[in-house]
C-alpha cells in the first residue's frame, strides 16, 4: 500500500471551488446518487424476488414430487435471496422435518416463533418435531399454542385438526388421561352435521374409553346412516362396554357376519351371545325358561367355584370359612334346594337371590383365580352390568 | 479551551439586509437576499458544527455507495456464478479464475491503490497524508472488489466499504476546505459510515473506528463519527431493509455453568485466529517476494484453487453470509462445520495473499460461525443437557474469532450483541472473546493491521500498543518534601527561620483554599531581620496566584498547565487548602525517564 505525502495532497487536491458551490454540487450529486441507487435497488429487488419466487416454486414442485433433497436446496436458495420471508422459512423447516432433520427445522421454527409467537402453523410444526422427539411437555405446549394460535385460512377447521393430532399423539404415548379432555373438547367443537369428523371423534372416544359419549356419537351417526358399518361396530362396542347388551346385540345383528368376526368385534359378539343365552332377566322369556337359565347359571357357578378351589388348594367346605370364595359359597349352599328348577319356576321371586348368589360366586372366583372365560365370563359380565343398573 | 475557528463569511453583510419592496424586480431581489441570508447563516457555522453537519452528509453518501456496492457484488455473483448457492461445474472454476485475471490487470494498471487493507489505508491517510484518500481508490475498490467478491473470491465487502466511506469523506473535506485538523479526522468519520452501512451495525462501526483507527475516545470527533455511522445505516436500511446480515435464532443462557462451554469455544477460537494470523504472517512476505510478473496470475491462481474447492464445497466461496445464516440455524453437522471453517481459512489465505482486493471481516465472521457451530455441536454431543442452540455457539464464535484475529475485543462483544439484538449473549461473548484475544496476543505479539502495515513498509501507530502504553499521572512525579507552606497571618521571621532550615525547599503562600502564591525566598530572608511584629509573608515579593494540580491528572496535562512556573502545588480534591505535594519540571522529566523496572520497584 502506498500513501500520498502532504505535498502530493496539494498537487492532487481537487480544484477548490467556493463552499457554496461545493455544497450545491454535493446536494446535486446526492440527488443523482439517490436516484441511481433507488433505480438499481429496485431492479435488484425485482430480480432477486423473481429468483426467490422461482426457486420457491421449484422447491414446492420438488417436494410434491417427493424429492425432498432437491426441495431443500431450492428452499435454501430461495431463502438466500429473501432471508426474512417467513413462508420460505416455514417451507424449509417443513421440508427439513420431512427429511427427518428435526433439529435443523426446529431452529428455523424457533426463529419464526420469536417473530410471531401466535402463529398456529409454526407451533404445529414445532409440536410435530417435539412429538417426534417424544418430548411430551414440549409437544403439549406447542400443540396448545397451535390450537389457540392464529390461522390464516379456515382457523376453525385447522384448530380441529390440530386437536385431533394432539389426541392421536397422546393416545399413541398411552397418555389416555391427558387425551380424554382433549377428545371431549374435540367432540364439542365438531358440528353434528359433519359425519366424517364425527366418525373420527367417535373413534377417539372409543380409544379413550369414554363409552357413553362414544355411544351418543355413534347414535348420531347411525341416525344419519343406519347401515354404516363402522358406526354399528363402534356403537356395539360402546353398548357392550356399558353393559347394554340388548343394544349391543341389536347393532351386532345389523352388521354383516364377516365384520362381526373381525378381531375387534369377535370377542364382544361372542360374549354378547353367551350373555343373551344365559341372561334369565331378558324380557319375553317364559317362567320355565328363566328357571332353566338360573339353574344353569347355578350349576356353572358351582363348577367354577369348585375348579377355583381346586386350583388354589382350598376346601369350599372349610369351617369356619377363611376366604371370600368359601364364605360366599357356604352362604348359598343351604339354599340350593330352594333354587331347584321346579321351585324357581313356581316362585319367580327366588330368581334374583339365586342369580345374586351366582354373581357373587363368579366375582369371588374371579378375584381368587383370575378372569373367567366363556360362559363364566358372560355371567360375570352380566352380574357387573346388573350391579351397575341396580346402583 | 480556545474558541473553534469560524468559517469565513463570503457573503457581504450589506447584502443580507432584507429589502421590503413591491415590484417584480424588487421581489426577485428579495428572494436573492433571502437566499444569501440563508447561505450566510449556513456558512457562518462554527467549523465544529459544520463538521457535524458534514458528517451526516458523509453518512448519506457512504450509505448510498455501500448500497450500490453490495448490489454490484450480488449482481456480479448472479451473473458469474448463477443464482444457486451451489454453482454448476464449469462456472464454479472458470468464474473466479477469469475474474482473477481481470482483477489483476485492473489492480496493476488502472487502480494501483486498491490492494491492501482498507483499515491501514485510512490510518495512513490519517497519520501520514493529512486525511487524503485518493478518490480513484474509491472507484477502484468499488469495481475491482465487486468483481473479485462476486466471482467467488473468499473476501468480504466491509473493508472496501470503509475505505470508500473514508474516500468520500476525504473528497468532501478537501472540497469544502476544512482545516488541517478536521481534514485529518474526516477519514475516520467516513470509515465509520462505510463500515456501519456494510455491517448494518452502527455501534460496532463506531467502536471499531475508535478501537482500531483513532485509538482514543476523542470527544472532538466522536459526535461526527456517531452521526455519520447512524446516517449511513439509515440510508442503507432505506434501500436494503433493516435485517441484519444473518438472522440469529433466539436463545437464552440457562445457568452460569454453561459459560464453561463458551470458555472452551474461546480456546478454540483463539487457536483458529492464531492459525489464520500465522498463515498470513508466514506466507505474505513470501508471496510479495515472488517476481513481479506473477502478480498478473496470483488472483487467477487463487481463483482456480477456490473454484476447485468450490466444486465440492461451494459454501466457502464469496462473503458467505447466506451460509453463516444456515449455520446459525443448525443446518450443518459438526464435521461439515469444522471442515468449512478449515477450508475457509485456507481459501481466505489464498485470496488475500494473492493480492486480490477485498476485506477479511466477512471471512472472519464465516470461520467464527462455523467453528462456533462445530464446538457447540461437539459439546452438545458430550453434554446433551446444554440449553444453548448451535446458532448461539455460532454467534458467539463470530465474536470470538473477530477478537482473536482482528484484535478488537470491545467491537467484537458489541458486534455480537448488535447482530443478535440480545443482551443475554453478553456474558458468553465476553468470556469467549477475552480468552481468544488473550491467546492471540500471547502467541502473536503484533496485531494483524500493524503487521500488514509493517510488511508494506509503513510504520503506522499501533493502536493496541498505544492502548496499553503506561500513562503517567501527577502522582507518579510529584514530591511530598521540599516545600514550605506559609500562612498569610504567620510572622515573617518564623517563615524565614523555616526557610533557612530548608534551603532547597520552595516557599508557597496559602492565601485561601485554592489560591497559592510562590514566595520570593530572598525577599523573605531580606525582610525578616528588621521585620515589625505585623510583618507577614504577604509583605514579601511573591508571584501568583499559581495554577494547582491534582494527583490524578495526567503528566502531559500538567506540563501544559506548568508553563513557566518553576513549581506547582498539588492540592487535594477534597480540601483545596490541603497541599499533597509539589511538581517541578525536573520531577516530570524524571518520571518520563523511569524504566519499567524502576517503575515496578
Amino acid at each position: 500500500m502506498s500513501a500520498a505525502s502532504p505535498s502530493t495532497v496539494s498537487d492532487e487536491s481537487p480544484r477548490i471551488f467556493s463552499r457554496e458551490l461545493v455544497l450545491i454540487l454535493c446536494v446535486l450529486a446526492l440527488v443523482v446518487l439517490l436516484a441511481l441507487t433507488a433505480l438499481f435497488s429496485r431492479m435488484y429487488h425485482k430480480k432477486i424476488h423473481t429468483l426467490a419466487d422461482a426457486m420457491f416454486a421449484q422447491g414446492e414442485a420438488d417436494e410434491q414430487a417427493g424429492q425432498v433433497k432437491a426441495a431443500l436446496t431450492d428452499y435454501r436458495n430461495a431463502l438466500a435471496y429473501n432471508p426474512s420471508n417467513p413462508l420460505f422459512q416455514l417451507h424449509l423447516a417443513k421440508a427439513l422435518a420431512a427429511a427427518e432433520r428435526g433439529e435443523e427445522a426446529r431452529s428455523y421454527l424457533l426463529n419464526l416463533l420469536s417473530e410471531s409467537p401466535g402463529s398456529g402453523e409454526v407451533n404445529l410444526e414445532l409440536a410435530r418435531i417435539a412429538a417426534h422427539n417424544s418430548s411430551l411437555a414440549d409437544a403439549m405446549r406447542y400443540y396448545q399454542g397451535a390450537i389457540y394460535g392464529e390461522w390464516h385460512s379456515d382457523p376453525i377447521a385447522m384448530r380441529w385438526q390440530v386437536r385431533r393430532e394432539l389426541c392421536d399423539f397422546l393416545l399413541s404415548r398411552g397418555a389416555v388421561k391427558q387425551a380424554a379432555p382433549e377428545v371431549i373438547a374435540l367432540q364439542e367443537n365438531t358440528p353434528a352435521g359433519d359425519p366424517a369428523r364425527l366418525k373420527i371423534v367417535a373413534q377417539l372416544l372409543l380409544r379413550t374409553q369414554q363409552w357413553n359419549r362414544a355411544l351418543e356419537v355413534h347414535r348420531t351417526l347411525l341416525a344419519a346412516d343406519p347401515n354404516d358399518e363402522e358406526s354399528l361396530a363402534g356403537g356395539a362396542q360402546c353398548a357392550f362396554e356399558l353393559g347394554q347388551y340388548v343394544t349391543a346385540m341389536e347393532y351386532f345383528d345389523r352388521l354383516p357376519r364377516e365384520r362381526r368376526e373381525q378381531p375387534d368385534l369377535a370377542y364382544r359378539y361372542d360374549m354378547t351371545r353367551r350373555i343373551f343365552a344365559a341372561d334369565p332377566f331378558l324380557s319375553g322369556l317364559s317362567a320355565e325358561a328363566r328357571a332353566q337359565r338360573v339353574a344353569g347359571a347355578l350349576a356353572l357357578a358351582q363348577t367354577r367355584a369348585e375348579n377355583c378351589a381346586h386350583q388354589t388348594g382350598q376346601s369350599l367346605e372349610q369351617s369356619p370359612p377363611q376366604t371370600d370364595l368359601q364364605r360366599v359359597y357356604q352362604q348359598g349352599r343351604d339354599l340350593q334346594q330352594d333354587w331347584a328348577p321346579r321351585y324357581l319356576e313356581r316362585f319367580p321371586d327366588r330368581l334374583d337371590a339365586a342369580m345374586a348368589y351366582v354373581f357373587s360366586v363368579e366375582n369371588a372366583s374371579a378375584a381368587a383365580c383370575g378372569e373367567a372365560q366363556g360362559d363364566d365370563r358372560a355371567l360375570w359380565l352380566l352380574g357387573r352390568s346388573r350391579s351397575v343398573v341396580n346402583q | 479551551m480556545s474558541e473553534a475557528p469560524v468559517v469565513s463569511v463570503t457573503v457581504p453583510v450589506e447584502a443580507v439586509a432584507p429589502a421590503i419592496v413591491d415590484s417584480p424586480a424588487a421581489g426577485q431581489e428579495n428572494v436573492r437576499t433571502r437566499w444569501e441570508s440563508w447561505m450566510h447563516a449556513v456558512f457562518t457555522l462554527r467549523e465544529d458544527r459544520f463538521f457535524l453537519m458534514l458528517a451526516v452528509v458523509i453518512g448519506v453518501f457512504s450509505g448510498l455507495v455501500v448500497v450500490c456496492f453490495r448490489l454490484a457484488i450480488e449482481w456480479t455473483q448472479i451473473t458469474l456464478l448463477g443464482a444457486s448457492l451451489s454453482p454448476s461445474f464449469p462456472r464454479v472454476v472458470l468464474a473466479p479464475t477469469i475474474a482473477g485475471i481481470v482483477v489483476a490487470l485492473l489492480a496493476i494498471h488502472v487502480f494501483s491503490r486498491v490492494r491492501g487493507s482498507g483499515v491501514n489505508q485510512v490510518k495512513a491517510a490519517m497519520y501520514i497524508s493529512n486525511g487524503y484518500v485518493p478518490f480513484g481508490t474509491v472507484i477502484g475498490k468499488f469495481f475491482v472488489c465487486a468483481l473479485a467478491i462476486g466471482s467467488g473470491q473468499s473476501l468480504g465487502p466491509e473493508d472496501p466499504s470503509l475505505l470508500m466511506g473514508a474516500g468520500i469523506a476525504s473528497l468532501l473535506g478537501r472540497s469544502l476546505r476544512l482545516s488541517q485538523e478536521k481534514l485529518r479526522l474526516i477519514a475516520p468519520v467516513g470509515t465509520a459510515a462505510g463500515l456501519a452501512a456494510a455491517f448494518n451495525a452502527p455501534i460496532s462501526a463506531v467502536l471499531f473506528v475508535i478501537e482500531e483507527v483513532i485509538g482514543t475516545w476523542s470527544a472532538g470527533v466522536l459526535g461526527a463519527i456517531v452521526l455519520a455511522a447512524v446516517s449511513s445505516v439509515v440510508t442503507m436500511r432505506a434501500f436494503l431493509g433493516p435485517d441484519s446480515l444473518f438472522r440469529v435464532p433466539p436463545f437464552r443462557l440457562a445457568g452460569p455453568g454453561e459459560v464453561l462451554a463458551y470458555a472452551a469455544l474461546g480456546v478454540a477460537g483463539g487457536a483458529a485466529s492464531l492459525l489464520l494470523l500465522k498463515w498470513i504472517v508466514y506466507a505474505r512476505p513470501k508471496m510479495q517476494a515472488l517476481p513481479r510478473w506473477t502478480e498478473y496470475f496470483q488472483p487467477a491462481a487463487a481463483g482456480l484453487l477456490i473454484g476447485l474447492i468450490g466444486i465440492r464445497f461451494p459454501q466457502v466461496m464469496g462473503a458467505g453470509y447466506a451460509i453463516v445464516d444456515q449455520a446459525m440455524h443448525g443446518q450443518f453437522v459438526w464435521q461439515l462445520l469444522l471442515l468449512l471453517a478449515a477450508l475457509k481459512l485456507l481459501v481466505t489465505g489464498f485470496s488475500f495473499l494473492s493480492g486480490t482486493p477485498g476485506g477479511l471481516f466477512a471471512p472472519t465472521i464465516f470461520i467464527g460461525a462455523m467453528l462456533g457451530g462445530a464446538v457447540g455441536s461437539i459439546e452438545h454431543y458430550f453434554f446433551p443437557g446444554l440449553t444453548a442452540t448451535i446458532g448461539t455457539f455460532a454467534l458467539v464464535g463470530i465474536g470470538t474469532l473477530f477478537a482473536g484475529f482482528l484484535r478488537t475485543p470491545i467491537t467484537s462483544v458489541f458486534m455480537v450483541i448488535e447482530l443478535s439484538g440480545n443482551y443475554t449473549a453478553i456474558l458468553p461473548v465476553i468470556i469467549s472473546t477475552m480468552i481468544a484475544y488473550g491467546i492471540s496476543r500471547a502467541y502473536q505479539k503484533v496485531p494483524l493491521f500493524d503487521l500488514l502495515a509493517r510488511q508494506d513498509g509503513l510504520l503506522l501507530p499501533s493502536i493496541e500498543e498505544r492502548r496499553e502504553m503506561t500513562s503517567f499521572v501527577v502522582e507518579d512525579a510529584m514530591r511530598t518534601d521540599g516545600v514550605l507552606v506559609a500562612e498569610p497571618g504567620e510572622h515573617i521571621v518564623e517563615v524565614a527561620r523555616r526557610a533557612e532550615a530548608n534551603p532547597e525547599a520552595a516557599l508557597l503562600l496559602r492565601m485561601r483554599p485554592g489560591e497559592w502564591w510562590l514566595l520570593d525566598r530572598d525577599d523573605v530572608l531580606r525582610l525578616a531581620p528588621d521585620a515589625a511584629r505585623t510583618t507577614t509573608p504577604i509583605h514579601a515579593k511573591s508571584k501568583g496566584p499559581i495554577p494547582y494540580l491534582f494527583r490524578d491528572q495526567g503528566l502531559a496535562e500538567a506540563l501544559q498547565v506548568m508553563g513557566d512556573w518553576p513549581v506547582l502545588p498539588v492540592a487535594s480534591r477534597a480540601d483545596l487548602a490541603k497541599l499533597e505535594g509539589i511538581l517541578t519540571l525536573a520531577d516530570t522529566l524524571h518520571a518520563f525517564r523511569k524504566t519499567p523496572k524502576e517503575e515496578a520497584e
